[in-house]
């Protein structure tokens, strides 16, 4: 779920975006400023409803995890089976990763695409409620499958709109707006989950499948709620259009597949990083719950709670370090410390009795710093008419790797306990590494530019751009 | 064809990974590959046929200098008796209508006297029930209102030994009930297991066992609960040397392996007062119950124990009365089964629980060779690889140092 929004930082590079907004506006009549499509103050309006149009998937996405002593019991779940809930949402996305662009561009535009999604969102979630309220898994990992489907192109259409409505200088505080806005989202469904399924379970006297299902219902509001804003945002945009004259925003992706024979071996040891890397992330999140619980004897507010500082802290921690990627560069070596921290952390909870809370803030810090260095990578190494490919690609396959270790997690869980699916995070993390050592030494013989400092990196783009006049 | 060469091919890499485990796990386990000759026998010394629903097994363990004997009897509570000899030809004496009447201390005896270096009893002596109906599964701080008249093990009616003795896999079962309705289609057995050298169950929780233990695996099969919101708890009595005090230690383990989701074991152990000396003998356990027949971990339910009471008298025990003299102390303690919020025993009218009995310290789990080997290949990998990689660059760096000096023309 979190992969997507590091995309973000390039999209203001790689797109062909139509004509931003014009101040030349047709319209004779004066508007207040907050009317003015033209005026900071009325943008500053659309970004909230942006803001607000991804917080309930992000909200909704790790409900399971929120949720999971409460999944487990009352829908009498193994856990291979819980997990398999991930694994749907992520099904979906190996394909949609290479469509939803199109489909924004294409097919609906933006306005109805991102309404297209947001109800898509809104009844996976409802599909998935009910699934619980009947009892039924089929119908809540259908809900699960069909959340997925407009989670993830809900997000891109996200973008799609912030760079139609702030290409310049204020685009990277808008992504990095929405970013904090989908952890929050993210950290207040951990917290706040257990908490109103108590309350549902005071007020129906009872707990079980339909307790967990009216439960669910009641985040889905949190669906409606982006849907709304979906609905605004459309209006506003088509507003925004009849008065300035301006065309609808364009996600500006284009996926060759063919490209993907072209991918140098420097870009497949990154995909691999990145597989490798998340894998070891978000399922050991959507099982983080009970393990606190069960190793740390940890209450199941304060295992909630330290499942969720990953999200916190990666909030504030996203823009600081992306700043601090740009301004020294030498990305290799910082996804290096980053995986080697992340393994420090996995190593941690694996065989030490430590406070978790520890190792979670370490996981928080380099789950921020390895989006920061990992992503932009990826640019250095495919020439930018494939960049649209490359990265449709790296997302295909993540949410393939996340699907295939989700249900691997569960499984291993339920037969080897806790050490081993460490163990097994642990070898994850350990794949990432030997790729960046591999990447590192490729990099080093083929005399790539993915470990220059943000100097050298400055003054080879300068006199490359010198050579070319 | 194709498919049968991949076949053979899976099947080398497979052998070559087990080779490799068993190297490794030599490297582990070799501390502790002690053995013992084990045999069993039911009812020693004994002529006539016993009344019915008593039997006396005799698990003879002989090691090289010693030998331990285990004896698992249900005249009474049924009771786990264990004596430690220093002689490889002790012997269990029966005096049979001495023992059958129950008054008789001394009617067993292991010998020659002198030979004996340890012994201890641990007795199962009630089942408790009791209705939850606030679900806090907190037996100790509940009206006695609560509990039902508990299940007297002693008067339980109990199977024969000797149809259930399996001499090749080393166990034998009991099984009972008290006649009632509850136990009409129910019943609490006892499994004892005894082991000639280290190893595992196959079903959870795979308690690490050695040739020094015997293991019993009690489990409370399809009785009816007299409440929907019943749950039970076991009641067990040590008995041991009054030189030796008994505790229960909760010792935390970072492994989980072969007991998922646990990470707790709790002992209890009998030592000398002077704490630095070590553990004689033990009882061994994971808080853990299982509510399914097949353990596994939806049906895994936390267990707790009270704290060791000291007892007045001695359990209502025939293999205790009849080998335990003046000079011994008994000691008891709860086992309750689920927390706050589980199941009750009526949703899969199923409970089991396994602890292990043994002499000497208890045995520590410790990873498997499998874990080790990921790790060492996880980690030794990327080391192995910067190794090379720095001393290929460094050697490129050699080779291309001298262009660097050559002369400019």
């Amino acid at each position: 779920m979190a992969e997507r929004e590091e995309r973000r930082n390039l999209l203001d590079e790689d797109n062909s975006l139509s004509s931003p907004v014009r101040d030349d506006s047709g319209t004779a009549r004066p508007m207040a400023a907050i009317c003015d499509p033209s005026r900071i103050h009325h943008r500053i309006v659309v970004l909230t409803f942006m803001c607000f149009l991804g917080f309930g998937s992000y909200f909704c996405y790790d409900n399971p995890a929120a949720l999971q002593t409460q999944v487990l019991q009352d829908m009498n779940l193994n856990t291979s089976k819980f997990m398999q809930l991930y694994a749907w949402y992520s099904w979906p996305n190996v394909v949609l990763c290479f469509l939803g662009g199109f489909l924004l561009d294409r097919v609906f535009g933006i306005r109805l695409g991102t309404v297209i999604f947001s109800l898509f969102v809104c009844f996976g979630q409802v599909i998935f409620a009910a699934g619980a309220f009947f009892n039924a898994f089929w119908l809540m990992a259908l809900g699960r499958f069909v959340f997925g489907i407009g989670g993830e192109s809900l997000a891109v259409a996200q973008n799609t709109y912030a760079v139609n409505w702030f290409k310049g200088k204020e685009v990277n505080l808008v992504f990095g707006l929405q970013l904090s806005m989908a952890r929050l989202g993210s950290t207040v469904n951990m917290n706040i989950m257990g908490w109103v399924y108590g309350r549902i379970r005071d007020l129906m006297g009872h707990t079980g499948h339909t307790t967990l299902g009216v439960t669910l219902l009641i985040a889905s509001s949190t669906c409606i709620f982006s849907l709304l804003c979906a609905l605004v945002l459309g209006y506003l945009d088509k507003r925004a259009e009849r008065i300035l004259n301006k065309e609808q925003g364009k996600t500006g992706e284009v996926i060759k597949l063919t490209d993907v024979k072209d991918f140098s071996l420097s870009l497949w040891l990154i995909f691999i990083i990145c597989v490798a890397y998340y894998v070891a992330i978000f399922p050991f999140i959507g099982l983080g719950q009970v393990f606190f619980i069960e190793k740390f004897n940890f209450s199941p507010t304060q295992a909630r709670a330290v499942n969720s500082i990953v999200y916190i802290i990666s909030a504030p921690a996203s823009p600081v370090l992306g700043f601090l990627v740009d301004k020294t560069g030498r990305n290799l070596i910082w996804v290096l410390c980053a995986v080697v921290t992340t393994l420090a952390s996995h190593m941690m909870l694996a065989f030490t009795f430590w406070n978790p809370w520890i190792a979670m803030c370490l996981l928080g810090v380099s789950y921020s710093l390895l989006a920061c260095a990992l992503w932009p990578m990826v640019a250095f190494v495919v020439p930018e008419h494939q960049l649209g490919t490359a990265y449709g690609f790296m997302q295909s396959i993540q949410n393939l790797g996340l699907a295939l270790i989700s249900m691997a997690a569960g499984a291993i869980l339920d037969n080897r306990g806790y050490l081993f699916l460490e163990v097994f995070f642990c070898a994850c993390i350990c794949l990432a590494l030997i790729a960046i050592v591999m990447l590192y030494f490729v990099n080093y013989l083929r005399g790539g530019e993915l470990n220059l400092s943000a100097t050298a990196r400055a003054k080879l783009q300068k006199s490359s751009s010198s050579d070319s006049e | 064809m194709a498919a049968t060469v991949q076949l053979a091919r899976t099947h080398l890499m497979l052998l070559l990974l087990f080779l490799i485990l068993q190297l490794v796990s030599g490297f582990i386990l070799d501390s502790d590959d002690y053995r013992r000759r084990v045999s069993l026998e039911l009812n020693p010394g004994l002529n006539s046929s016993v009344p019915p629903g008593v039997s006396l097994l005799h698990i003879q363990a002989r090691g090289a200098s010693d030998t331990l004997h285990f004896l698992f009897c249900s005249l009474g509570a049924p009771t786990l008796l264990l004596v430690h000899t220093n002689s490889t030809s002790s012997s269990v004496k029966v005096d049979w209508p001495q023992f059958l009447s129950k008054n008789d201390s001394g009617s067993l005896q292991v010998e020659p006297k002198s030979s004996m270096l340890y012994s201890s009893a641990l007795v199962f002596t009630r089942l408790w029930e009791y209705e939850d109906v606030n679900n806090t599964a907190d037996p100790q701080n509940m009206p006695s209102s609560s509990f039902f008249p508990p299940y007297e093990l002693q008067s339980f009616t109990w199977g024969d030994l000797n149809k259930t003795l399996n001499s090749t896999t080393r166990t034998a079962q009991l099984c009972g009930g008290d006649g009632n309705s509850s136990f009409s289609n129910g019943s609490l057995c006892l499994a004892i297991s005894a082991f000639e050298s280290v190893g595992r169950d196959h079903i959870w929780p795979r308690l690490l066992h050695n040739a020094n233990s015997s293991q019993v695996h009690v489990w409370l099969k399809g009785v009816t609960a007299r409440s929907n919101y019943s749950r039970f708890s076991l009641e067990l009595q040590t008995v041991g040397s009054r030189e030796l005090p008994s505790r229960v230690d909760v010792v935390r383990s970072i492994d989980d392996e072969y007991t998922p989701s646990i990470f707790q074991v709790s002992e209890w152990v009998s030592s000398p007062v002077n704490s630095t000396s070590p553990v004689l003998g033990y009882s061994q356990w994971k808080p853990v119950a299982y509510r399914t027949v097949a353990h596994n971990l939806e049906g895994a339910t936390p267990c707790r124990h009270s704290s060791p009471q000291p007892m007045a008298e001695l359990p209502p025990s025939g293999l205790v009365k009849a080998y335990f003299g003046n000079g011994y102390q008994t000691s008891g303690l709860n086992i309750t089964f689920g927390i706050a919020g589980d199941p009750f025993y009526g949703v899969t009218n199923y409970l089991s629980w396994t602890v292990l009995v043994g002499l000497g310290s208890p045995p520590i789990d410790s990873f498997s060779p499998l874990v080790i080997v990921i790790m060492a290949v996880g980690l030794g990998t990327p080391m192995v690889l910067i190794l090379l990689g720095g001393v290929c660059v460094c050697i490129r760096k050699r080779q291309a140092e001298p262009l660097a000096y050559e002369p400019i023309n």
